[in-house]
């Protein structure tokens, strides 16, 4: 019965990654990105579980309890965690406009599709096949890391490149060991929570968080 | 766990101590604490290095999860040599600096910069790879910049001096991995075991070797990559210039040493020219910067430059003679390379804490200011003119030795049972003992100048009249060097019989010890033996001095009045010879090399032009491969640097641009 449905819901999954990743280029509402973020990570989550109960490993269901807990709730609600109000009324203003950028993401993709059936090769397996989706991610997220102005929209972009870094590797080498997997995830958190704060100081100290206004560097 | 190994691991735990108790520890009781850890680490690394150097083996394995050799630290012999060397200079500057530090000198940052420093130095001659080597060397840089940076806050030269550092030991740096890179890419490892295997002859090899000499030649202030010396060495606290002249350049040496004979031992008879070459051209550009200096620190830091010139000359020597199988002349030039670093050690840093005590004392490193000394302070005077005398290679002490040795070696190795070795060897050999004759008169001169100048003669300032003798433990410091300085002169034999065992495959037939710690070179068949001379001398001069002694007892001393004192009586101190007059005709006979800018100015007196009210002469001799050689490069980059200020404008995105589109070109290029 599972084996029937289990390429679907490795499509499933997958296509999930995909399009939230999309979502957040097209989208500018910070709010929206980080409901983005945290649809990405109930995905990634449940492509782990898949991955898990297709290969009959126990651990791996705990991974993606651990990463439901940390990219799913976690780091949203770190992210989130202001008031409501003022969230939804920062607006990004990117350097690229919508159009331009889901073009840019169509390319990516079509690139990580070629250079990994050119250069890995697909192999038989769904998740191999499935493989260059998480090589998208990445690229993404690096495009989203250089056309966003604010830092925190920038912290999105870095999430994201590390979930496409997180889904390569389940779906080529079916994960890491659960202590590595913990202990990455506690460092993706540590490094949110850090930059949060600085963020936080930054609008403090110049009103603002674009990146684009930090070039002098002052003693 | 070997007594090396043991040794290794208490060196890097007393130093993380050292290093936690500079940070923790009350102001007051910093220096104190640093120094007694250093010294401890200091004495560690000793008893480590002396252990090594009588041939025990065993090391400190590091396994490392990177897919190569894993790092070991193991010192053979001549690594052992070098950690007892600079770990030596190592207890003279701590004991040193428990005392002499203050102010910046003794803030956090320096403290904890000086333990990690002293251990950087002590594992580059115990790696065994290239990398844990790499590794120790930049610990090694980087402690010794941020000690140079300590007093950046008050003195804008600092800075400067700190600039010029970091650059010329990066590009050390630089050139040192790439010619590991070349032989590890060429042999297929990166372990000083994998890279012997390369065949010398080969193009690798060669690259290699340019490399290397250009990486190690920096670190030794061989000419032209000599251009930080006279600039971080007078600028450094002074106990930090001691164990940079002291012991970090000698490990500039020990890498050509690792290269010449370990690595790729037998290379071609163009290695050894070349580096006779750099070696010759660094002790005659070196000793005539420091004849002419009237800074006593830039003095003793050109005069590195000479020694160290005159270590490679040998080392290049002993490969061309090597090469034509002169192997006891051969042996006989390494080992006196090797005691000339040795000994350097020892005169070098002395004279460095001897300058220390003189601003210490006096604030002042110009020695037109200087004066009178030898009356005020004693003990200073005794060690300065100690290592002095090492430094003008005077026999009994250490100096003398290394370049008798050298001189032998050169003057016998050209020929082999009345035979010419080779026309290259016959035409070398000469223009060295030349090059070496030319040095040790300059040097003896140089070092008449310093000691005379600034201990002998009447206070030519304020300061140097009111100069009191320092703290107890710098001169405990200052004896310990003056007396291994006078050790090391004094029993040359079992040092160079042990000197021998280092470097060479059959160390009796080189170097042997004879009579009273005399030195014998079979080969060559000469013979020292200094405190046979010491005797000699002693038992011409008894007599003389008990006959003088004797009839100035007969004759009571009086004291007399000068009738008429001809101007004599009435000399003011200004009257005195100062070092710039002294080194005057030099700076005449050297006119065309040093190019000086003299600017003097006359003022008459306002009723008559005949009279002159007074003089002022300045006079500057700048670096001419400072100014000839570094400065258009430097213009140069300077220009580019404009340009590329475009393309790093500071804007993160730019950046972020920049690794995307650079990730996205490999992505394409790997799928094409």
């Amino acid at each position: 019965m599972f084996e029937t449905f289990y390429p679907q819901l490795i499509g499933f999954c997958t296509g999930a990654l995909l399009l939230t990743s999309a979502l957040m280029v097209w989208r500018h509402s910070l709010l929206a990105s980080i409901r983005l973020l945290a649809l990405q990570g109930v995905a990634l989550a449940a492509l782990v579980a898949v991955i898990g109960i297709a290969e009959g490993e126990s651990e791996l269901v705990l991974v993606s309890l651990l990463i439901l807990s940390v990219k799913g709730v976690g780091l949203p609600w770190v992210l989130a965690h202001q008031s409501k109000a003022s969230i939804k009324q920062i607006q990004e203003s990117p350097r690229l406009n919508p159009t331009a950028a889901l073009l840019a993401v169509t390319l990516l993709t079509i690139l990580s599709y070629v250079v990994v059936s050119r250069v890995f090769g697909l192999g038989d397996s769904e998740t191999g096949h499935a493989a260059p989706i998480g090589l998208a991610m990445v690229l993404i997220g690096f495009l989203l890391l250089i056309s966003r102005r604010r830092a925190r929209s920038q912290l999105i972009g870095f999430l994201l490149l590390d979930n496409g870094i997180a889904t390569i590797a389940f779906l080529t080498s079916g994960g890491v060991p659960i202590l590595l997997e913990f202990a990455v995830s506690l460092d993706v958190l540590l490094v949110v929570l850090i930059l949060h704060v600085f963020a936080g100081r930054m609008r403090t100290k110049f009103g603002g968080t674009a990146v684009d206004q930090l070039r002098e560097l002052h003693d | 766990m070997t007594g090396i190994g043991a040794g290794l691991l208490l060196q890097l735990g007393l130093g993380a101590l050292a290093v936690t108790s500079a940070l923790l520890a009350a102001p007051s009781l910093r220096s104190r604490a640093g120094g007694i850890l250093c010294t401890l680490i200091a004495v560690t690394g000793f008893v480590t290095g002396l252990d090594a150097l009588l041939g025990a083996t065993g090391g400190l394995l590091i396994p490392i999860a990177l897919p190569m050799d894993p790092l070991l630290l193991a010192p053979d012999r001549l690594g052992g040599l070098f950690m007892l060397v600079v770990s030596g200079v190592g207890i003279l500057v701590s004991l040193y600096s428990m005392s002499s530090t203050r102010g910046p000198d003794a803030s956090r940052t320096a403290w904890v910069a000086m333990p990690v420093f002293l251990v950087g130095m002590q594992l580059v001659p115990a790696a065994t790879d290239s990398v844990s080597f790499l590794l120790a060397w930049e610990i090694m840089t980087l402690g010794s910049t941020v000690l140079l940076l300590a007093d950046h806050a008050s003195r804008a030269t600092v800075a400067s001096a700190g600039i010029w550092y970091s650059a010329m030991s990066q590009l050390s740096f630089f050139f040192i991995l790439a010619g590991f890179a070349v032989l590890a890419a060429a042999s297929g490892g990166t372990s000083f075991t994998n890279l012997q295997a390369i065949e010398p002859g080969s193009w690798a090899a060669n690259v290699a070797f340019v490399l290397f000499l250009l990486g190690f030649g920096g670190k030794a202030e061989l000419v032209p990559l000599h251009v930080w010396v006279p600039r971080v060495l007078p600028e450094a606290p002074s106990h930090v210039s001691a164990a940079m002249s002291g012991a970090m350049v000698k490990i500039g040496v020990y890498g050509g040493l690792l290269v010449c004979v370990r690595l790729l031992p037998d290379g071609p008879a163009w290695w050894g020219i070349a580096i006779m070459l750099v070696g010759g051209a660094s002790a005659l550009y070196g000793i005539l910067q420091a004849s002419v200096s009237s800074d006593l620190k830039v003095l003793l830091a050109y005069s590195t430059t000479e020694n160290m010139g005159l270590v490679f000359l040998g080392l290049g020597a002993s490969m061309l003679l090597r090469g034509y199988d002169a192997t006891a002349a051969a042996d006989a030039a390494l080992v006196a390379a090797l005691l000339l670093a040795v000994s350097h050690a020892a005169f070098k840093s002395t004279l460095f804490l001897g300058a220390g005590a003189i601003i210490h004392a006096t604030g002042e490193r110009n020695l037109d200011r200087l004066g009178g000394l030898g009356a005020r302070m004693p003990v200073t005077a005794a060690a300065f003119g100690i290592a002095s005398l090492g430094a003008a290679a005077i026999p009994i002490t250490s100096g003398f030795v290394a370049e008798w040795m050298l001189l032998q070696s050169l003057i016998h190795g050209g020929r082999q049972g009345g035979a010419v070795v080779s026309v290259a060897a016959s035409v070398a050999m000469p223009l060295a003992v030349a090059v070496i004759a030319l040095t040790a008169g300059l040097a003896l001169l140089t070092f008449v100048k310093a000691y005379g100048i600034a201990f002998l003669a009447r206070p030519r300032s304020a300061p140097a009249a009111d100069a009191r003798e320092v703290p107890p433990l710098m001169q405990l410091s200052l004896a310990l060097g003056a007396l291994s300085v006078l050790a090391l002169g004094l029993l040359p034999g079992p040092i160079a019989a042990l000197v021998a065992n280092t470097v060479s495959s059959n160390p009796t037939a080189a170097v042997q010890s004879v009579g009273l710690g005399g030195v014998s070179l079979p080969g060559i068949g000469a013979v020292l033996d200094p405190i046979m001379l010491v005797v000699l001398s002693a038992l011409v001069a008894i007599p003389v001095v008990v006959s003088i002694v004797v009839s100035a007892r007969r004759h009571p001393h009086r004291t007399v009045d000068l009738p008429w004192g001809g101007g004599g009586s009435r000399a003011r101190p200004r009257m005195q010879y100062t070092a710039t007059s002294y080194a005057e005709p030099l700076v005449r006979v050297f006119d065309d090399v040093l190019k000086p800018s003299r600017d003097v100015q006359v003022t008459h007196v306002a009723e008559s032009r005949y009279l002159v009210e007074k003089v002022r002469v300045e006079q500057h001799v700048s670096d001419v491969i400072e100014t000839r050689l570094y400065r258009p490069v430097l213009n140069l980059f300077q220009r580019y640097g404009i340009v590329v200020r475009h393309v790093a404008n500071g804007s993160i995105h730019r950046y972020l641009s920049y690794s995307f589109v650079a990730l996205l070109i490999v992505l394409i290029v790997v799928s094409l």
